[in-house]
């Protein structure tokens, strides 16, 4: 068998030789081989037919002359080498879609799957190093054994043979515009296309970071297309193909929608019919890939006429509408407008490339898309701080407001408890120190009184006594505390009974934040002074008592002293101001006892609630 | 120490008060004291009052603060300005606390309540003989704000460095601020002295020296504050 295709190829070289092709001289120099001859085969074909040899032209895609032929091509071509003493470099530059390449008959490179699922090797140029001793002085022969699918452009690009350095640089710079830019574009796009999403999820009414999302990630998998190299996760070429342009039609769809959300626009119907034709196209793919792969020049003419029709229909409406955002995304479409009349051009074969530049300024777009889009999110933001700013200000003018009417109202409460301490004053001078007065004027008026002044002075020093009670705790009440309250009484009836001997004790505990309200705390006092009054005068005592203590809610006020005591049960006992001291204990909510026998003191105590009784 | 505070005599005693009721009642109380009334001028203004000061260069002075023609508080401020050895004494009807703070701050080492007993009178001024002063707890509470403001707000322009040495001068020591405390409590002096494990004396004299202190702290801003208090 071996020995056959050797025989064979020794023919073809025979009988080829006019077609011998170009010398390389110089081990500096590169040439490019633009001619080879094209045979036919079928998909088993091992080696290049005898016959049915025709010359073409490089590149050369064999539809156009074998529209029906799926299956195997053999490309035929020749160089001379001056001298084989230095290695050379070989670059394959594009194949459609799998290949087997042999130099001077030995094989040096098979892809993975020469049958489908066929390789899809179309996307990188290859790179090879040819050193002797199958590198020959003289004439080489290239044979290059194609698989491929009539209707998805088979074929075969120019050879470069030469210097390996330039001829590695050569394919180094193809791999990197048709793949690398290819990769990255990918990236992009979904790294673009994730974070619209993230941002849709967090603002579902924004409707159009969802298209743009949707969009993007469409034009991914369609763009996969450009670095895959197997037809994977599907076992043919044309599954892949035809959802290959199912992925196209989608994602130019979802991009027509996404700039009619951008707009503003909501073309119910369009959209739906446009996205029914996706679906049924999705289905297709799936169900009859052949048949969706062999005519799918249709949906992807579609997708190429919607893409191209939104565009125009976005840059007329940013023309009628002037806003920046517009003109951004409008900008960021016309360099896609361009280069994709480009690229369809050349997939239509009416230019011959072997570059798809859409590619390369996919990127751009998506970028300009996405600052469009960030463009807008910082107006709403922007719109939402502005919006705080105007609240704040609202919300400083209420507070003010509401200060200027709780200020009103407190002075207004205020001045009504200073017309109300007033009237309690009028109400104390009348209560307390009028009723003292009069008491005085009518003992003072009895004829059996004492004569001499004694008895005057001593009425007049009580009525004095009070007016202090009343000043002290009237003009004090608000600023201390029930101990500070106390405190001039307590100072001034300490130094009265030490003036005559008698040893007074206070006990003021547990009062220290206590505020009982100037009307209660006069009403202490008053009992205070009256019990120590008695005290000074009828009981002969040597000590006295004073005990002012918290317990709970109740203030437990104790006065007793070991003077001469008096039997409680006789009215006429001394204990003259007992009614008086009752009537005081009573309006503290308490009932005065009463604890005296004649040579055993006098205590006076009471227990007063501490929350005035209602 | 405090307590050691300068011994009044009572051997030229000058009374300004124009009202004659009163005017008498304190020529018998310190006849009481002094057993002579021989010492004591009595003057009704404030002008008869500074001839009279000039004149015999009293040891005390007992000064009405409402005076006829013109204030009491003026009248203290000159005489401790004019007359360093004069010590005045305050009197004051229904004594208006911020009145009485104002006399100490003026320069009073003592103040007397009208209204008061005789025998409480009494008792004051011989507090003030002993070189001591008494006080009341509503006086006590006045000092107390009014030093707790000072602190933290100083009245007085920043203090140059000479003057810095005397703030240490008018600062209360914890001991009189101790004082006043129970003071403003309504402790008598025999349970101060009781709590403290002082003599009721040394805290006369505590008292004494808290007057002097108010009144060095506050003698250049004394008048300006009394006019702003109203009182001027």
């Amino acid at each position: 068998m071996r020995m056959v295709f050797v025989l064979l190829l020794a023919c073809m070289m025979l009988v080829s030789t006019d077609a011998a092709g170009q010398t390389l001289s110089t081990s500096n120099a590169t040439i490019e081989l633009k001619s080879a001859e094209a045979a036919p085969a079928d998909w088993h074909s091992e080696a290049p037919p005898v016959d049915g040899w025709t010359p073409v032209k490089l590149m050369d895609l064999w539809d156009a002359r074998w529209p029906q032929h799926d299956g195997v091509v053999w490309y035929r071509l020749h160089w001379n080498q001056t001298s084989a003493d230095q290695p050379a470099g070989l670059l394959v530059d594009y194949v459609n879609s799998a290949y087997a390449v042999y130099v001077n008959g030995s094989l040096i490179y098979s892809d993975t799957h020469l049958t489908e699922p066929l390789s899809r090797s179309w996307i990188r140029p290859q790179y090879f190093l040819l050193d002797k001793p199958l590198l020959r002085p003289g004439q080489n022969t290239l044979l290059v054994r194609v698989s491929g699918l009539a209707a998805y452009q088979p074929g075969f690009g120019t050879v470069t043979i030469g210097n390996p350095a330039s001829v590695l640089a050569q394919q180094r710079r193809g791999e990197f515009w048709r793949y690398n830019v290819q990769l990255f574009d990918q990236s992009v796009g979904l790294v673009f296309g994730g974070l619209f999403f993230i941002l849709w999820l967090l603002r579902r009414k924004d409707a159009y970071y969802g298209w743009y999302a949707l969009c993007t990630v469409f034009w991914s998998l369609y763009s996969f297309n450009f670095v895959a190299s197997s037809p994977w996760p599907f076992d043919n070429t044309d599954v892949w193909e035809a959802l290959n342009a199912a992925f196209y039609v989608i994602s130019t769809v979802t991009f027509a929608i996404f700039l009619l959300r951008y707009a503003g626009y909501q073309w119910r119907r369009t959209e739906r019919i446009m996205l029914m034709f996706c679906m049924a196209l999705f289905v297709f793919a799936l169900l009859c890939p052949q048949w969706t792969g062999r005519y799918r020049t249709v949906p992807i003419v579609f997708g190429c006429s919607t893409y191209y029709a939104s565009i125009f229909w976005f840059m007329g409406y940013a023309l009628r509408h002037p806003r920046a955002d517009y003109y951004a995304l409008a900008g960021s479409l016309l360099i896609p407008l361009v280069v994709s009349a480009h690229d369809m051009l050349l997939f239509l074969s009416v230019i011959h490339s072997d570059n798809y530049l859409l590619a390369v300024t996919s990127p751009l777009t998506i970028i300009g898309m996405g600052s469009a889009l960030a463009y807008r999110f910082a107006v709403a933001m922007r719109r939402a701080e502005n919006f705080n700013v105007e609240l704040q200000r609202e919300v400083n003018a209420a507070t003010h407001q509401l200060t200027e009417t709780l200020k009103r109202e407190h002075d207004l409460a205020l001045n009504n408890a200073r017309i109300g301490e007033r009237l309690n004053l009028v109400r104390d001078l009348h209560d307390g120190f009028g009723g003292s007065l009069l008491a005085a004027i009518s003992t003072l008026e009895d004829p059996r009184r004492q004569p001499g002044p004694a008895q005057v002075v001593t009425t007049l020093k009580e009525l004095r006594d009070d007016l202090r009670l009343i000043i002290d705790t009237t003009t004090h009440e608000r600023d201390t505390d029930l101990t500070g309250l106390i405190a001039p009484l307590r100072h001034r009836w300490s130094q009265r009974f030490e003036a005559i001997a008698i040893d007074s004790q206070w006990t003021v505990d547990g009062v220290e934040d206590l505020s009982l309200g100037a009307m209660r705390v006069l009403e202490l006092l008053r009992f205070l002074q009256e019990a120590l009054t008695n005290v000074l005068k009828h009981s002969s005592a040597s000590q006295v008592h004073v005990c002012i203590r918290r317990e709970g809610e109740h203030l437990s006020v104790d006065v007793h002293d070991d003077g001469s005591g008096f039997d409680p049960g006789n009215l006429t006992s001394p204990g003259a101001g007992l009614p008086s001291l009752r009537v005081r204990a009573g309006r503290l909510g308490a009932t005065l006892q009463i604890t005296s026998s004649p040579g055993e003191g006098t205590r006076l105590s009471f227990d007063a609630p501490l929350s005035p009784l209602v | 120490m405090a307590s050691t505070g300068d011994h009044i005599a009572f051997d030229r005693v000058l009374i300004v008060e124009d009202d004659e009721p009163t005017q008498r009642r304190l020529v018998k109380l310190l006849l009481e004291l002094v057993g002579s009334t021989d010492c004591v001028t009595v003057a009704d203004s404030v002008a008869g009052a500074k001839t009279a000061v000039s004149a015999s260069e009293p040891r005390l002075a007992l000064i009405d603060i409402g005076l006829p023609d013109g204030n009491g508080l003026e009248l203290i401020s000159w005489v401790a300005k004019q007359h360093p050895d004069t010590s005045t004494v305050a009197i004051s009807a229904w004594g208006h606390e911020e009145v009485v703070l104002a006399a100490l701050r003026s320069g009073a080492v003592g103040y007397l309540m009208k209204e008061r007993d005789d025998a409480e009178l009494r008792s004051a001024l011989q507090s003030i003989r002993r070189g001591g002063a008494l006080i009341d707890p509503l006086i006590a509470r006045r000092i107390l704000a009014f030093i707790s403001l000072a602190s933290t707000e100083p009245l007085t322009p920043p203090l140059t460095s000479a003057e810095s040495s005397s703030k240490n001068d008018t600062a209360l020591s914890e001991r009189e601020s101790e004082i006043l405390q129970f003071v403003a409590r309504g402790f008598s002096n025999r349970e101060i002295a009781h709590l403290t494990g002082l003599s009721r004396f040394t805290i006369e004299g505590y008292t004494k020296s808290i007057y002097r202190k108010l009144a060095v702290s506050s003698r250049t801003a004394a008048v300006f504050e009394a006019k702003a208090m109203g009182l001027l």
